[in-house]
């Protein structure tokens, strides 16, 4: 082919993928890079606050800063009050350090007292206003970019001399990620170990019966997953079927506590994740050629050995394949736990959907997002250099 | 294939052990889609079994409140809207990736895929902070969109695995004889990949029909899809009319997976990949 | 061929994105549903509707405050009014999210005392109580003390999953006089006291988000015990269920009506909340369910109080009533610990 003909073929090609990538682009990569922005944005401060910003941004922030810093920062937060636009400012100063939203409300109440020189007024309103230590917090705050939320992800926090430990009922987020990540893990465990012999038996079964054992397997993967959970949700009720069985078999006298509980949550995500673990796992079986196994057979292995040092290596990119999925999809579940779970069974996604619909810290979901994406990344990396016969392009069933 | 050379009794014993794992393991992934069957039917107003009698109120229930009718028909508008916008992009851009002859390939279709792998928690707080900054926030065109980014990954591997059983000599021939390539698309090379089209378009449209974290955080109660409005019923009250609900969502999921086995048998029977899902 | 597919598609999507919110819309109500809700809407939404001749539509929420927080950022007002809570209502008013109410359109005079604030008019009274179900538990629980003692009552409880109401609850639980316990708990002291007190019973609750699953919960025995709201209980009880109601345990409030920030229907908004907390339609609404509204005629009003037992103002003596400077100052704070120290 001439290198002109190609090179139309390449315009042509790229005409035709540019409008699908404009679209990941402009609504997935774009969206993702907010998010990771607004994890570092800090822009609160200097919107509501801007005389107040410069001036501190000048302050060398070793003794208390000037009284111009003072007088603009009264008179901006009253205006900011007035004009119902403090909330935000309010908010990001009282998650950095409990308290301060009561200490800028004082203030602002008591602001028709305060007169010239604001400093001393201040002070005398309450001492904690001459502490040079709350002055650089708001120094900090005074952006554009800070890392208190990504700290805080990590149950650290930042202060004057650098980088500490988060206050202890802060800190959660650390066993938070630790949670999420165990029960990833075992519920991709259980998925592999329960995949295999299904995935097993159903390549070497009968074409007919193979057909019917997928379907099995098809059923639930097109059933939505809120309808599997729902249904567990049901079946594992006090007064649910798995209780009325059990008690009339008499063996419990008392009906078992299941719905809420890690227990419920494990059973809940193998359910809906299994058949992302059969599916590539049968396709690497179904097209494994049966002669490996028969020249092991005539060369006299016996049957565990052969399948230890051949078929289990061979069927492994399947295993992988599968897991990797199981483990990536289970990483960023929220409904399943949201439902069935305990307070105690919630991964990082409920602290995601917590900051972002409760408490609207924006920037701390946007930082949880971005850990977790990192997370996601890493095993990702993990898994390609690990895993052996992992491919890219075998991920999707 | 197992050990065709073991001792005979043993083999069985391995193999009968195998199959009641099997049917075992099968049973648990079937059985807990049937309860909600005969929950759907109660005349109770609990969702406990065994029900204290049988009625179609849920179901009369369902299909007279504005809530589940709304819900359904957004349902339906979303998924058809996000099938036919990502089944016409995907397959454009996999026609493109599959002509064009340059580096990069894979790290594109890496790209388009990011989507499928990205925690979906991830993706829902990413598109409702970018949806509601545009003011799509709480409309049924942010939805599409997101459904859109959601499904377009399976609509373009799909495509591009039935692209792969694909004869480039075809093209070239269509090229001498004096078709325009797309007109050579449309009569030449779309009839050969029309099921993994298809089996992408199928995905697509159940991957938006079935999709809930997105919904969740982008949806007011006026976009509120079939498995949005199911979640409220579950965390507000659970009546039975969320079995209801059940039920007619898994028998389409069913009609789904039928439609997409006869795509499939269909494909096989001409010979033709109609995409890597089973 | 590709750019005639490409327009075909975007017109069909828009047609289709189009048809569904292309209806005009009407004045949207949002409230916390339940069994008040049902009645508001006919008796209050509706009552408005078929009287000033504009359509008036209603949802659900279960107070998040973001979906309000955002749709004011986006400048995509879809809720014109609103029920909120009282700390929710002044953080919500101080963080621009609620327009200052029109007191030209709205009579200010008609209320009981402090039954407004800048941004909101008093809609109705609320509660929370103990209850239990007598036909699987014999005895319940008589007060808060009693609910830690899972010897005597053994069985889950259910609790509302955040602070306010609950913290209030461990600390008449360990035994802090109501008079005091707003002081006690803005002390560190106070807040460890009641957070160790939960620690007592954590492994023997269940959790509620929205104000149908304590009622779900005990209808089904997942509970035995259960802090619901009074309103939700009584038309349980209404519809057969025999939860006895111990009025001692309430803690009360008021919710409010606001007007959402930039809303395209304001002023439409204002006459509705005028109409809502007016004698008439409020005396109608009490004739069907128990409303204890901040309108000072109908809430002293005789007949409406021997119609309604269940009146959360008839038991104002008995319970508390919940803070709301305590919690606008402290809620944040709170809310977060909570929520940080339930998932520990």
């Amino acid at each position: 082919m001439s290198s002109r003909l190609a090179s139309r073929r390449n315009v042509m090609a790229a005409a035709l993928i540019a409008p699908l990538f404009l679209l990941v682009a402009l609504s997935f990569l774009a969206p993702l890079a907010t998010t990771l922005y607004r994890a570092i944005e800090d822009s609160d401060f200097s919107l509501a606050l801007p005389k107040t910003s410069r001036s501190l941004q000048q302050w060398d922030g070793v003794a208390l800063p000037p009284e111009e810093a003072f007088r603009s920062f009264v008179e901006e937060l009253r205006q900011a009050q007035q004009d119902q636009a403090a909330g935000a400012i309010l908010n990001r100063l009282n998650f950095e350090e409990t308290g301060l939203r009561t200490l800028l409300l004082q203030a602002t109440r008591a602001s028709g007292r305060l007169a010239e020189p604001y400093r001393d007024s201040m002070i005398a309103l309450n001492p904690r206003w001459g502490d040079p230590a709350l002055w650089r917090l708001f120094k900090r705050a005074t952006g554009p970019f800070t890392s208190l939320f990504l700290l805080r992800s990590l149950d650290l926090k930042p202060t004057d001399q650098g980088v500490a430990k988060a206050a202890a009922q802060d800190a959660v987020f650390l066993p938070l990620f630790w949670r999420t990540f165990e029960i990833s893990l075992v519920v991709t465990i259980l998925c592999a170990l329960l995949a295999y012999p299904v995935a097993y038996t159903l390549s070497i079964l009968p074409q007919g019966w193979a057909n019917v054992g997928m379907m099995l397997v098809l059923i639930p993967f097109w059933t939505s997953i809120l309808v599997r959970t729902t249904a567990w949700f049901i079946i594992l009720q006090r007064e649910g079927p798995i209780n009325a069985l059990l008690m009339a078999m008499t063996l419990v006298d008392q009906p078992l506590t299941m719905i809420f509980t890690r227990f419920a949550v494990y059973i809940a995500m193998v359910h809906v994740l299994l058949p992302f673990a059969i599916l590539p796992l049968y396709s690497v079986m179904k097209g494994l050629k049966p002669d490996y196994m028969r020249a092991a057979a005539s060369l006299g292995a016996p049957g565990w050995k052969r399948f230890l040092r051949i078929y289990l290596p061979l069927t492994m990119p399947g295993v992988a394949a599968g897991s990797l999925m199981v483990f990536m999809l289970s990483v960023g579940f929220y409904i399943t736990p949201a439902l069935v779970g305990g307070p105690g069974d919630q991964m990082v996604s409920s602290f995601i959907a917590f900051f972002t619909n409760v408490s609207v810290n924006w920037g701390m979901a946007a930082a949880l997002a971005t850990l977790l994406m990192a997370m996601t990344g890493v095993l990702v990396v993990v898994a390609r250099l690990v895993v052996p016969g992992f491919r890219s392009g075998g991920v999707k069933a | 294939m197992a050990a065709p050379a073991a001792p005979r009794p043993r083999r069985s014993l391995i193999e009968a052990s195998l199959y009641a794992v099997t049917a075992l393991i099968l049973f648990f992934l079937v059985a807990p889609i049937f309860v909600v069957f005969p929950l759907s039917l109660s005349s109770g107003e609990l969702l406990v079994l065994p029900t204290p009698g049988y009625s179609l109120r849920w179901y009369e229930e369902f299909f007279t409140s504005n809530r589940w009718l709304l819900a359904t028909w957004n349902s339906f508008v979303v998924g058809l809207a996000t099938m036919i916008v990502a089944t016409l992009l995907g397959t454009l851009a996999a026609f493109g990736l599959y002509l064009g002859q340059f580096r990069g390939k894979a790290l594109i279709i890496a790209i388009l895929s990011l989507p499928m792998v990205t925690p979906i928690i991830v993706t829902a707080i990413a598109m409702y902070f970018a949806l509601s900054l545009v003011g799509l926030g709480s409309t049924l065109t942010g939805l599409i969109i997101a459904h859109t980014v959601l499904s377009v990954p399976f609509v373009l591997l799909t495509v591009l695995a039935s692209l792969q059983t694909f004869d480039p000599n075809l093209l070239r021939a269509a090229a001498s004889l004096g078709a325009s390539p797309p007109v050579a698309f449309r009569r030449v090379v779309l009839p050969l990949i029309a099921p993994g089209v298809a089996t992408g378009a199928l995905f697509a449209f159940a991957t938006s029909f079935d999709e809930l974290v997105v919904a969740l955080f982008i949806a007011s109660p006026g976009q509120f899809t079939l498995p949005r409005q199911m979640f409220a019923g579950v965390r507000e009250f659970l009546s039975p009319t969320i079995a209801a609900a059940a039920v007619l969502l898994i028998v389409f999921s069913a009609l789904l997976l039928a439609i997409n086995e006869m795509i499939r048998k269909r494909a096989q029977a001409r010979g033709i990949s109609s995409g890597p899902t089973p | 061929m590709k750019t005639i597919n490409i327009a075909r598609a975007g017109l069909i999507v828009a047609v289709l994105a189009a048809a569904a919110p292309a209806l005009a819309r009407d004045l949207m109500v949002v409230g916390f549903g339940g069994g008040f809700q049902d009645n508001a809407r006919k008796h209050l939404f509706q009552a408005y509707a078929a009287e000033k001749g504009v359509k008036v539509a209603d949802d659900v929420y279960n107070g998040e405050m973001a979906k309000v927080y955002s749709m004011v950022k986006a400048n995509d007002v879809t809720t014109d009014v609103i029920m909120v809570e009282a700390p929710e209502l002044v953080r919500g008013c101080e963080d621009g999210v609620f327009e200052k109410l029109d007191w030209s359109v709205i009579d200010q005079k008609k209320f009981i005392p402090n039954g407004t604030t800048a941004c909101g008019a008093g809609a109705v009274g609320w509660g929370v109580t103990l209850f239990h179900d007598p036909a699987r538990t014999p005895t319940g629980p008589a007060n808060y003390a009693d609910l830690w003692d899972v010897q005597k009552f053994p069985g889950k409880r259910t609790l509302r999953s955040g602070a306010k109401m609950t913290l209030e609850v461990a600390l008449l639980a360990d035994g802090v006089a109501a008079a005091d316990l707003y002081k006690v708990l803005a002390t560190p002291d106070g807040q460890k006291r009641a957070f160790d007190k939960l620690d007592k019973i954590k492994p023997h609750v269940l959790w509620w988000k929205s104000g149908a699953q304590p009622l779900q919960l005990i209808g089904s025995g997942e509970a035995a015990y259960a802090v619901g709201y009074v309103g939700r209980t009584i038309l349980a009880n209404k519809n057969g269920a025999k939860y006895p109601i111990q009025w001692n345990t309430l803690l009360f409030s008021f919710d409010y009506w606001a007007v959402v920030r930039n809303s395209p229907n304001k002023a439409e908004a204002m006459k509705l909340i005028n109409f809502m907390t007016d004698a008439k339609p409020l005396t109608n609404l009490a004739q069907d369910w128990a409303v204890s509204p901040a309108n000072a005629a109908v809430a002293n009003d005789p007949a409406v109080i021997a119609k309604n037992p269940g009146m959360v103002a008839n038991h104002a003596k008995e319970g508390l009533f919940i803070n709301t400077e305590f919690w606008v100052e402290h809620g944040a704070d709170l809310e977060a610990r909570f929520n940080a120290w339930l998932a520990k």
